[in-house]
């Protein structure tokens, strides 16, 4: 059995795992925990792409904009990545085969590979073109990859369910 | 133009959300033409969410075992209509009426499950649009005929 399988199916078996798939209500509560820090985390994404496409917001400078909105991704990331962990933990055996499942996992990390590339290259020099109402073709470009590949994390997740 | 253009990415994206009320509907993965009624012996349980599932061997006129998945709703939904973890056992022999999965495995939705104390229960899901759907304990199947 492949190493990563295995570890699935200790996971699955485990007596917490156990216990969330069984539960009556704690698997809803933290499916919905999900859902809102993934509004948290993609909705502040959103606004900063949305502003570097220049729809809006123009007045508002992308650093400073980006200086308020991060901690807010960031906090996003955090409860998503931790409530995720849990749905996963309680169905982990069923997770491995869901092509679903997989097709989110690729897209999250293309979009954090996005994200990297933002943060270590086009957004270092933000001071420089952050004002202009519309962001240079690279910016833009990030933007828009952004948007799609976190769009298609939310639709590879929902689909979850229909697999 | 610009606010049109807003308007038009906020649907894109809110378009993407809008199934996250329901796990998933009833006509996403079952047949509504094809009732079934099966009786068998349970040879496997999952209690877990975000479905159950139980497994029955199910014998033929002629003898031939098919082994049947029968999907249902959640722990907490069971639980709610007083169909607990344990109701059922490996080994029971149960009445199955419900409809068979649009992919043609031997997968079908339990929207009436006859427990081997006599209990008929509803198991579907309340509000998923399939028969039945509001969730009466008897479960209601009009295309079954069964229906009391």
């Amino acid at each position: 059995m492949p190493f990563l399988q295995h570890f699935c199916d200790v996971l699955y078996q485990s007596n917490f795992g156990t216990m969330l798939r069984e539960s009556n209500n704690a698997f809803s509560v933290i499916e919905s925990v999900h859902v809102l820090s993934i509004t948290l985390l993609v909705g502040t994404i959103a606004v900063l792409d949305l502003r570097m496409l220049g729809l809006i917001l123009r007045s508002v400078s992308v650093s400073r904009l980006a200086r308020s909105v991060l901690p807010l991704s960031w906090s996003g990331f955090a409860v998503s990545v931790a409530s995720g962990f849990l749905l996963f933990w309680a169905e982990a055996a069923k997770m491995y085969i869901n092509p679903s499942f997989r097709a989110k996992l690729v897209l999250l990390v293309l979009a954090g590979f996005n994200a990297l590339v933002f943060h270590t290259t086009i957004y270092r020099r933000a001071q420089e073109w952050g004002t202009l109402q519309v962001c240079p073709m690279r910016a833009r470009v990030n933007a828009i990859a952004s948007l799609t590949l976190w769009s298609g994390v939310i639709i590879a997740g929902r689909a979850i369910a229909y697999f | 133009m610009k606010a049109r253009l807003v308007l038009a990415l906020a649907l894109a994206v809110s378009g993407t959300a809008i199934p996250a009320h329901a796990h998933h509907s009833f006509a996403a993965e079952f047949d509504i033409n094809q009732p079934v009624r099966l009786m068998g012996k349970v040879t496997r349980i999952e209690w877990s969410n975000p479905h159950t599932y139980f497994y029955i061997d199910v014998t033929d006129a002629s003898g031939k075992i098919t082994n049947w998945a029968i999907e249902g709703p959640s722990p907490g939904a069971l639980s709610r209509r007083a169909w607990q973890k344990g109701d059922l056992k490996v080994g029971d022999t149960v009445v199955v009426e419900g409809y068979r999965a649009k992919n043609g495995t031997n997968t079908a939705n339990g929207r009436r499950v006859t427990l081997p104390d006599g209990r008929k229960l509803y198991g579907g899901s309340p509000g998923d649009g399939g028969p039945g759907d509001d969730g009466t304990d008897q479960g209601n199947l009009p295309a079954t005929g069964t229906n009391k």
